[in-house]
């Protein structure tokens, strides 16, 4: 047990990075704890990416309530004091949950008309904006000024690659649905909070087809997907289309009610 | 994301003992939200805020406390016995206050750290 805390960076570097990455963590700090002698109050655990990344309870079954628990604090986010009873031993914790939240990220696959106007209003609204093609003369930094990062590269490639978060939003706006259906494949299965995809009703119909029947799919994946993308709001020009979808992307955000072209 | 680390990364990296005190619950009309976070040094500087007036003298003094004994504690801010005060700072809410000892070295787990009382 001591020699895998000297291994580990101080909590406080640890805290300092989770700031600097602007990434989504949770401090856990035991305030009070009954009957578990190894453990006081004021130990301390920092977790991210579903790990205990610096701290240390020195008690693993209480690390593991702590970590499902932050998982939901996480969901949920918001800080918050719990009450946690380990049902093996009958022990009782008090535990804060500080819960650090990462800025939303909103990927853009497909580097073409949509995807201007998309990444400029997506950059008003605190989003931190990746935008992936595989065209170097699309993906490029004198096209989308304003985004945080930009790939140029095989799409359904660089979606594998990427650190995909309950605060990642997927936009697949390709030049053709021979390239956003495997990079829908590629994230279908992620824990995005929203993936949507552009396409004609027709178009899309086929592709769920394809999933379910080729890919056994399961339907409550499927439906997980806004396709064909957008508020329903009769969008015309390819900046009246970016809008649309960014609304639907703040309707998943928020929990809003508005209707999308999906039907949903 | 909070700023606050930096600075306490920067005393703890000069050997200071700190007391970080969280609001960790609140009930009525308080000041600040569950998670606001200030850090007193053992000359009673604060870094951050947990809401002015409102208990933080309090806090301040709990922490001090804190810092000597490095045990950490929870306390009470009752903000409702305040009416009759002067203080501009009238909230009427209770926050629960947890305060707790950081020291370079310190991991988390108090319990293995003996040495350190």
């Amino acid at each position: 047990m001591k020699g895998l805390m000297e291994r580990m960076n101080p909590l406080i570097d640890e805290l300092v990075r989770v700031n600097e990455e602007r990434a989504a963590a949770v401090l856990v700090t035991v305030v009070d704890i009954q009957g578990a002698r190894a453990v006081k109050a004021g130990a301390k655990c920092l977790v991210r990416d579903g790990k205990i990344q610096a701290g240390d309870l020195g008690h693993p079954p209480l690390a593991e309530a702590v970590l499902m628990e932050a998982d939901r604090r996480l969901r949920e986010g918001k800080s918050k004091l719990v009450a946690l009873e380990l049902p093996a031993s009958g022990e009782k914790a008090e535990v804060y949950f500080d819960v650090m939240l990462a800025p939303p990220r909103l990927v853009v696959v497909g580097a073409g008309h949509i995807a201007v106007p998309l990444v400029k209003f997506a950059k008003q609204m605190d989003f931190q904006v990746t935008v992936i093609d595989d065209r170097i003369q699309y993906a490029n930094r004198d096209r989308f000024p304003d985004a945080d990062d930009i790939v140029a590269g095989d799409m359904a490639e660089a979606l594998r690659e990427m650190p995909i978060t309950p605060w990642t939003y997927i936009v697949l706006i390709t030049r053709g649905h021979k390239y956003d259906e495997p990079c829908l494949r590629e994230v279908i299965h992620s824990s995005a909070k929203y993936i949507g995809m552009i396409g004609s009703k027709r178009r899309v119909k086929a592709c769920f087809h394809r999933f379910r029947e080729e890919e056994k799919i399961a339907e409550e994946i499927i439906a997980k997907v806004f396709a064909p993308i957008g508020l329903d709001i009769s969008a015309e020009t390819p900046e009246e289309i970016a809008l649309a979808i960014l609304a639907e992307v703040i309707k998943v955000r928020r929990g809003g009610k508005a209707e999308s072209l999906s039907g949903r | 994301m909070d700023p606050i680390y930096e600075q306490i990364k920067d005393l703890l990296e000069k050997g200071e003992t700190l007391a970080v005190a969280t609001v960790v619950s609140t009930r009525g009309s308080t000041p600040r939200e569950v998670g606001a976070k200030m850090a007193v040094t053992a000359w009673g500087e604060i870094l951050g805020t947990i809401g002015g007036g409102c208990g933080e003298a309090d806090v301040r003094r709990e922490a001090i406390e804190v810092i000597r004994t490095r045990k950490p504690k929870m306390i009470r801010v009752d903000l409702l016995d305040d009416i009759s005060s002067d203080s501009p700072a009238v909230c009427g809410g209770i926050m629960n206050v947890f305060i707790d000892p950081w020291w370079k070295g310190d991991e988390g787990a108090h319990g293995e750290n003996e040495s350190a009382d």
